[in-house]
């Protein structure tokens, strides 16, 4: 339903997003993982339609077939909700405080189906029932700020689900949330996922929820998808070094495994920082930071190589270069 | 970032100019403001009247040029008053503090629901329209507003580290307001101040108009508007020239202030 | 919400109190002897003394000023020196111009400033933005007996399409709408101004918020997002400023009823100043800051009504 290829973002000459490609079909769980600054919140907002006025889009994006890269905002409105939906990681500052919940999921099954008051409401109840909100009558007419964390993100999951889109789109959905709420969230869009027969696309740098939710996974740095392939087998057997390195931070390192042809230590943080996007090298966004890396690293960028678990964008998986060393 | 600052330089122009003419016109102004010229009444836009004169013939640009030297005095001398008055105000309650501050502070917000037209009818019900009431019916509007800004900014800098070693140092109250407090919240004062002066002039407008103010032969822009109203089948042009010079000079020092508070601390600009 | 009412309503009562105190004591306790300003410099001092004594002015001033109070308490606001009638019955004869001119003047405000204001906020950094801008920042400098006497000049002189001024009485119902339409325009035009510079920014405050791109996420049309989503939350801040602004409107309907000669309390105030009639201008004076401290008192009340958030904590 989903088909992309070479998108890229771009605030002048500095890529928020390069040259990415997938491809989505109805039931499919995607993680997508990476850093803040990543790119992986742009992919999510390009998907929606709702990058930055400053920024422009090029390559291609096609929505139940129809490419949508120079669309309208008119165009995209119509999309909206119904082909891909989104929910936000703050769900409190995500809900129009001054409106009662129930007013806000009411609101798009008036506009865009046409739905009158009464079968608008009875479909939020259905919706609120779905998510599993207790109560689901008496949360009609709360405000945003009675009801707690876990709550207001099953709110806006109903918000996101009312005009049944194909694709839902959780742009942090669980780090406002402490863990075992994260976990019931998680499930839930798992569940939905799995009864609507609708697209999951998990963004988060949270690795558990990526591995409790998602079959696929995307990893992203610097505006590329840097390895690709099935969740439990990247994050047990990562190839890329961007990979190895976050694998490696997050709290559960024996996952990681030192990367081959070097002698560092295991790496407990990623060194360097994630540079602005402006100054991003031309080539490996990671160069610089890899302990890996090769001297072409810094100007070629590699293509998709196959690994063992999928794709990775790495010079070390090249033949050639194999052959050289 | 910073772009090139037109609302300073335009708002530098206009008051720059309109003080300028106010301040020619103590040596020198095309014709005698007062002089009356019965025969040339509504004369037209020319070479020797450049704005042509009024119903009894006096020259309009000398009566403007006069005009805008009064209204100036008045806003000038009710600022420096109100504020005066509210800066010390303002300084003392901030050194003090406690219920001395609760009290000032509380009647300084009260006398904000008293607008300056009404103080002014009230001292022209008991003692007669004058120049003298305006002045003083705007300078009290100044004082909860100045006492408000002072104290705030002083609030802030008693805060400061070298507040508490003066402090600790033995120094009094007063002469840490003096010699620390008065120079810190200068620059927030003098922003005040020059947006004050244009609110000023635009009530001195208001306050001539309604005959509350300067009392003739004095000419005072408000007052040749209503005037002119009077006359707007005879001579509409009248009631345009004295109007402009009101927006010219309200615009002008308007846009320093804002613009002067804009450069000199972006966190003021909230503040209103 | 019931002890916050109480405690508001508690200060309201000091402050009007107060105010009456400063009103009485700069019309009466300042030097000045009504008996001379009625009767005239000729009037021999057995009929000034007589008068004050039939005016009550032989009391010490705490005595009338308690007098005074309790004689408004009950409706009673003296009798005016100059018309000879109760001062109570004088204004109730011309409040109610005064109050549709202050009212249609707030509502037009309102109009304007939200329009323009919301227009202004979504072309932000645009052409329409600054053009809106410009004219605001031109608006603010503007004064509104000028602007008043501008639209005279052009729709009643010129255009003929509005009388230039009076009044024909309520018994005229569209003469008397026709007669309102310039004073509100010159009246909302310039306190219009002010406020939408509040409303913009506001407004593009309320934009970077969350839940604005959650609306956008939902599909909802960009005006939809605008007037529904926007504008609901950006009302408190200009609330707060219409609520201060208050007081210029009222003293801008003072000027306005001047300009256009309109008999309503503002012309009663300058008649009254113009005849020395100080207990009807005492009565004005206290009646006009008193609206202005109920109208603060309003918006106070109407915060907690538009935001659910603070009825909660106040409940």
């Amino acid at each position: 339903m989903l088909d992309v290829s070479n998108l890229s973002v771009r605030f002048g000459d500095a890529y928020a997003l390069r040259d990415a490609s997938l491809t989505v079909h109805p039931g499919d769980r995607i993680g997508v993982v990476g850093e803040s600054g990543s790119g992986k919140s742009m992919l999510a907002q390009a998907l929606m339609g709702m990058v930055p006025e400053s920024a422009s889009m090029s390559g291609i994006l096609k929505i139940d077939g129809t490419e949508m890269t120079r669309a309208t905002e008119a165009q995209w409105r119509a999309l909206r909700a119904r082909r891909v939906a989104m929910i936000f990681q703050e769900p409190l500052a995500a809900l129009n405080p001054l409106r009662r919940v129930g007013t806000t999921v009411m609101e798009p099954l008036r506009t865009h189906l046409g739905l009158s008051r009464t079968q608008a409401r009875a479909r939020t109840l259905d919706l609120f029932e779905e998510v599993g909100l207790p109560d689901p009558e008496q949360r009609l007419a709360a405000y945003p700020h009675e009801l707690s964390g876990g709550q207001r993100q099953r709110v806006l999951i109903a918000l996101a689900l009312a005009c049944d889109p194909k694709l839902l789109i959780a742009d942090e959905p669980t780090t406002a949330l402490d863990a075992e709420v994260a976990q019931r969230i998680t499930d839930l869009l798992v569940r939905l996922s799995r009864d609507r027969a609708m697209a999951l696309m998990i963004i988060s740098h949270d690795l558990q929820v990526v591995a409790r939710a998602t079959r696929q996974l995307l990893v992203m740095y610097g505006g590329d998808i840097v390895e690709r392939g099935e969740t439990r087998k990247i994050l047990s057997a990562p190839f890329h070094p961007y990979t190895r390195g976050l694998l490696a931070a997050r709290p559960r390192p024996q996952l990681a495994r030192p990367v081959p042809g070097t002698k560092r230590p295991r790496l407990p943080t990623i060194p360097g920082h994630i540079p602005a996007l402006v100054d991003l090298p031309a080539g490996c966004r990671f160069s610089g930071r890899c302990p890996a890396e090769l001297s072409r690293c810094r100007t070629t960028r590699s293509t998709e190589f196959r690994t063992g678990t999928g794709l990775a964008a790495c010079h070390l998986l090249n033949p050639a270069e194999r052959s050289k060393s | 970032m910073r772009r090139f600052p037109v609302n300073l330089v335009l708002g530098a122009a206009l008051a720059g100019s309109v003080t300028l003419v106010a301040l020619l016109s103590f040596i020198w102004t095309p014709y005698d403001h007062a002089a009356i010229a019965v025969t040339n009444k509504f004369a037209s836009p020319s070479f020797a009247h450049w704005l042509g004169t009024d119903q009894l013939g006096r020259d309009v640009v000398s009566q403007l040029m006069v005009a805008a030297r009064n209204s100036m005095i008045v806003a000038f001398v009710s600022v420096v008053l109100g504020g005066g008055i509210g800066i010390v105000l303002g300084v003392y309650a901030s050194a003090r503090g406690g219920w001395v501050e609760n009290l000032i502070m509380r009647v300084s917000d009260l006398s904000l629901a008293f607008p300056a037209l009404l103080f002014a009818i009230m001292l022209a019900a008991v003692f007669g329209p004058s120049l003298q009431n305006t002045v003083i019916a705007i300078a009290f509007i100044n004082i909860p507003i100045f006492a408000r800004i002072s104290r705030g900014a002083a609030n802030q800098v008693w805060t400061r580290e070298f507040m508490l070693a003066g402090q600790a140092a033995g120094m009094g109250r007063m002469t840490l307001t003096f010699d620390h407090v008065m120079p810190n919240i200068a620059a927030a004062i003098i922003v005040q101040a020059t947006i004050e002066f244009a609110v000023a002039l635009l009530a001195e407008a208001a306050l001539s108009y309604l005959g509350l103010g300067a009392q003739p032969p004095a000419p005072s822009w408000g007052r040749m508007l209503s005037d002119a109203q009077t006359l707007l089948y005879l001579a509409p042009q009248l009631a345009i020239y004295p109007g402009l010079c009101i927006v010219i000079s309200v615009l002008g020092f308007g846009l320093l202030g804002d613009s002067i508070r804009d450069l000199s601390d972006p966190r003021l600009r909230r503040e209103r | 919400m019931s002890f916050f009412l109480l405690r508001r309503t508690g200060g309201l009562v000091l402050t009007l109190l107060a105010i009456s105190i400063v009103v009485f004591a700069v019309m009466n306790v300042l030097p000045g002897d009504p008996a001379l300003t009625i009767l005239g410099i000729d009037a021999t001092d057995d009929a000034r003394a007589a008068l004050r004594v039939q005016l009550g002015l032989d009391d010490p001033a705490p005595v009338r000023y308690v007098q005074w109070i309790a004689g408004i308490a009950r409706g009673d606001f003296g009798t005016s020196y100059s018309f000879g009638v109760p001062v109570a019955g004088l204004i109730a004869e011309r409040l109610p111009l005064t109050l549709s001119l202050a009212l249609s003047g707030t509502l037009l405000t309102l109009v304007i400033a939200l329009a323009a204001g919301l227009y202004s906020a979504s072309r932000h950094g645009r052409t329409g933005d600054w053009a809106v801008m410009i004219l605001s920042q031109l608006g603010i400098a503007i004064p509104a007996f000028w602007l008043a006497i501008l639209l005279v000049l052009l729709f009643a002189v010129n255009l003929r399409w509005f009388p230039p001024g009076g009044f024909p009485g309520w018994s005229d119902p569209l003469g008397s709408l026709r007669s309102l339409v310039l004073p509100t325009i010159a009246l909302a035009a310039v306190q219009g101004a002010v406020l939408a510079r509040v409303t913009r920014s506001s407004a593009l405050e309320v934009m970077r918020l969350d839940f604005v791109r959650t609306a956008r996420a939902t599909g909802l049309s960009p005006a939809r997002v605008l007037w529904r989503h926007v504008l609901p939350n950006a009302l408190v801040p200009v609330i707060t400023i219409v609520g201060m602004q208050f007081a210029g409107v009222v003293t801008g309907t003072i000027v306005i009823e001047n300009v256009f000669y309109l008999p309503g309390l503002g012309r009663l105030i300058f008649q009254s100043i113009a005849n020395r009639d100080i207990i009807t201008v005492q009565a004005l004076v206290l009646m006009v800051a008193a609206v202005v401290v109920l109208a603060n008192f309003a918006v106070d009340v109407a915060y907690a009504l538009i935001d659910p958030r603070l009825k909660a904590r106040l409940a």
